[in-house]
């Protein structure tokens, strides 16, 4: 079921983020000389001096072409230039908003902004051609980014609801991703809806059981319900997962358990 | 004819306003996005790399002691408010390189407001933030496919009235 979902994962994130068929546009028209550009491009390395010239080139020659902009704004945002990443990508937005806003969403998530974030993943959420997007890595639906930011801002019941609509939506098993049950749990722990964060951790460890910190905070919620001993069992779980070197490292998981952490809520155990 | 120079002061005025609409096109690139080089007004010149030619982009490689978490411990320790540091709400977004030897240099930032345009802060938060960035000493630099490497990160400070917002 994991290998399903992650080439599902994979093939949609392909989709949204990937290559364009230039054999779609007219031949000699601009788009297709400025995709044939990009296509140069993009065999250079990333963030070259190389493949930024040919960049600007197809944005010389096809303006309207959206791609140009979003694969040149790329390096930006991975080397901190967040400025200059945002108005180069603005550019592919105002072309096509439904193609390149949830790109917008996840860097504004990536740089702690959850404000803007909302704002760009409500809008896009509220077009009525949106389809299902995730974060460039494919491992999360931007709807979960976009639970996980409401939580993010203290709107921790929005975010249950935002991330239940979105595995509600899922037509079989074979869509949930490997943390989404792990997201709602956390958010359930947040707004001390214990016996719900049980439920939804118990539900996780079925799809996936290597999240450390999908432990810890089942034992945060057994400790809600006072079942000390419970969440002991648990913490000392999230200890030997966090030492486990093939443990699932949670991309985006907003919420990050470190091992002081756990430490921490087992030493209040003792006392 | 009034009608005319409508027209003309029309069109004079979306040509002007075209103009400084378009797109700046950035002309000169250095060989990779982020490669910084030395600038005497900014930069210490004993901070160099080991390989000047071969310096990462990836910001993943290079790890602090004791994590991301160990990090912003380190940051909120070092930080000291003042009460006119309270007027800043935004983000520091600091890029830095760290030599094969561990050093760190090449600082540079961006200070952007909540709504992430460019703006400004009072000049000694700036002058604290910049000099507590330059203060941590616990980089490791990459090792890359069996390798040591120089590379650049950068980390991003959230302040909220004037206070470091923990992640």
């Amino acid at each position: 079921m994991k290998t399903t979902t992650s080439i599902i994962l994979f093939m949609a994130s392909s989709f949204c983020f990937s290559q364009v068929n230039c054999f779609i546009f007219l031949e000699g028209s601009p788009e297709r000389q400025a995709c044939e550009l990009c296509d140069e491009a993009i065999k250079h390395p990333q963030g070259s001096k190389a493949s930024q010239l040919l960049f600007d080139k197809a944005i010389a020659v096809g303006p309207k072409f959206a791609w140009a902009y979003y694969e040149k704004s790329v390096p930006y945002f991975k080397r901190g230039f967040l400025l200059e990443g945002l108005e180069i990508l603005n550019e592919a937005i105002r072309l096509k908003p439904l193609e390149y806003l949830c790109y917008r969403a996840y860097w504004y998530w990536q740089y702690r902004n959850y404000k803007l974030c909302i704002q760009d993943l409500e809008t896009y959420y509220s077009m009525p051609k949106a389809f299902i997007q995730f974060t460039p890595g494919g491992e999360k639906d931007m709807r979960i980014i976009l639970g996980l930011a409401y939580a993010k801002t203290g709107n921790y019941k929005k975010g249950i609801e935002t991330i239940k609509t979105c595995i509600n939506s899922y037509d079989s098993e074979d869509d949930f991703g490997f943390a989404d049950y792990h997201s709602l749990a956390i958010l359930y722990v947040k707004n001390k809806q214990y016996g719900e964060a049980i439920d939804a951790i118990q539900k996780q460890l079925l799809i996936n059981k290597d999240i450390a910190d999908s432990y810890y905070y089942l034992g945060l919620a057994y400790l809600g319900i006072q079942n000390k001993t419970e969440a002991r069992k648990q913490f000392e779980n999230a200890i030997l997962k966090l030492n486990d070197t093939n443990r699932y490292f949670n991309t985006n998981a907003g919420f990050m358990v470190h091992e002081s952490d756990v430490v921490e809520a087992l030493n209040n155990l003792k006392n | 004819m009034l009608k005319n120079n409508y027209y003309t002061f029309f069109i004079v005025i979306l040509f002007v306003f075209g103009c400084q609409n378009s797109k700046k096109v950035q002309k000169y690139y250095e060989n990779q996005i982020g490669d910084t080089p030395f600038d005497k007004t900014k930069d210490k010149p004993n901070f160099k790399f080991c390989d000047s030619t071969k310096v990462l982009h990836k910001r993943a490689y290079i790890r602090y002691s004791g994590g991301e978490k160990a990090l912003e411990e380190a940051l909120i320790k070092k930080y000291i408010f003042q009460p006119n540091y309270k007027t800043f709400s935004g983000y520091f977004i600091i890029r830095f390189a760290v030599n094969c030897n561990n050093e760190t240099g090449r600082f540079r930032m961006e200070i952007l407001d909540t709504n992430f345009m460019e703006t400004n802060c009072p000049k000694d938060l700036q002058n604290h933030i910049l000099s507590i960035a330059k203060s941590l000493k616990n980089w490791h630099h990459p090792f890359y496919k069996g390798k040591d490497y120089d590379g650049y990160r950068f980390i991003n400070i959230k302040m909220k009235n004037g206070k470091i917002v923990k992640s």
